[in-house]
């Protein structure tokens, strides 16, 4: 299968961040999703920027804040 | 003069709202800071100045972008002097990881990445740049469109963009300089 003419590897790559972060238009998105079910490397390599996002925020995305901090605020709050 | 119910009620809408995301805002204040203590106090004096200009905040708008932003600028203000506009992020240079795993490594990219900590993952996070930190914070770990990203950080979309590029090359750096001495991997770094 041939890569989508409308997306060459290096239009992809300067893409595949804005991919990650579902900020691609309708279009670009449209041919970045062609090129990528037609290209391995581009494939990988979202791969890899989509696990390193994914990884990052599991890493840091837990944790509670202190319950005594909840309820000086809740007293500030009320 | 007792105050009025819908009032009242305005307000019991906001505390309970605002309270929601105590835990996010909480986990942010920690990142920026890297002190629980100063975290604590970074999420009590954001509550703080919320509630004073609470009338600015518009119902149906995104209440947590505020709240982050009233709390990024708190940040800067107190615990950095400066709002960070003119702090230089010169000196990461260009690396992508994923090339140089490719390049460097007989072990798939997927493999490194799965060998992480969580807490390799943090570190790695609390070292970036206060610029770099904030921005990975706001998009990847609180899921913030660019959009809204900016409007918090006061730049344009673009320079959200930038900074989030340059500060997924500055983490990559970091975590692969971890991989090497922890030996997941072997090779020179680039």
């Amino acid at each position: 299968m041939r890569a989508d003419k409308r997306m060459n590897c290096p239009d992809c790559r300067q893409r595949l961040e804005q991919f990650v972060d579902r900020e691609l238009d309708d279009d670009d998105l449209r041919h970045l999703e062609q090129h990528l079910s037609a290209c391995r490397d581009c494939a990988d390599e979202y791969q890899w920027h989509a696990s390193l996002k994914r990884l990052v925020r599991v890493s840091c995305g837990e944790g509670e804040a202190p319950a005594q901090l909840r309820e000086r605020l809740l007293q500030i709050l009320s | 003069m007792a105050e009025a119910p819908n009032e009242s009620k305005g307000a019991a809408d906001f505390a309970s709202e605002a309270i929601s995301y105590l835990d996010t805002l909480y986990r942010g204040a920690l990142r920026l800071t890297r002190d629980p203590a100063q975290a604590e106090d970074l999420v009590q004096d954001t509550y703080v100045r919320a509630l004073r200009y609470q009338h600015s905040y518009r119902i149906g708008t995104n209440m947590k972008a505020w709240l982050f932003a009233i709390m990024r600028n708190l940040f800067w203000d107190r615990f950095k002097g400066r709002r960070g506009e003119n702090v230089s992020l010169d000196g990461d240079g260009e690396f992508g990881l994923y090339d140089t795993l490719k390049d460097e490594t007989a072990k798939p990219e997927s493999e490194v990445l799965d060998s992480l900590a969580a807490s390799e993952v943090v570190r790695a996070v609390e070292q970036l740049a206060e610029l770099h930190r904030e921005v990975v914070l706001l998009v990847d770990v609180e899921g913030f469109s660019y959009k809204d990203a900016a409007e918090v950080m006061g730049v344009p979309i673009g320079t959200v963009m930038s900074r989030l590029h340059r500060a997924r090359q500055a983490l990559q750096k970091s975590l692969w300089e971890y991989a090497q001495e922890s030996g997941i991997v072997h090779g020179e770094s680039g």
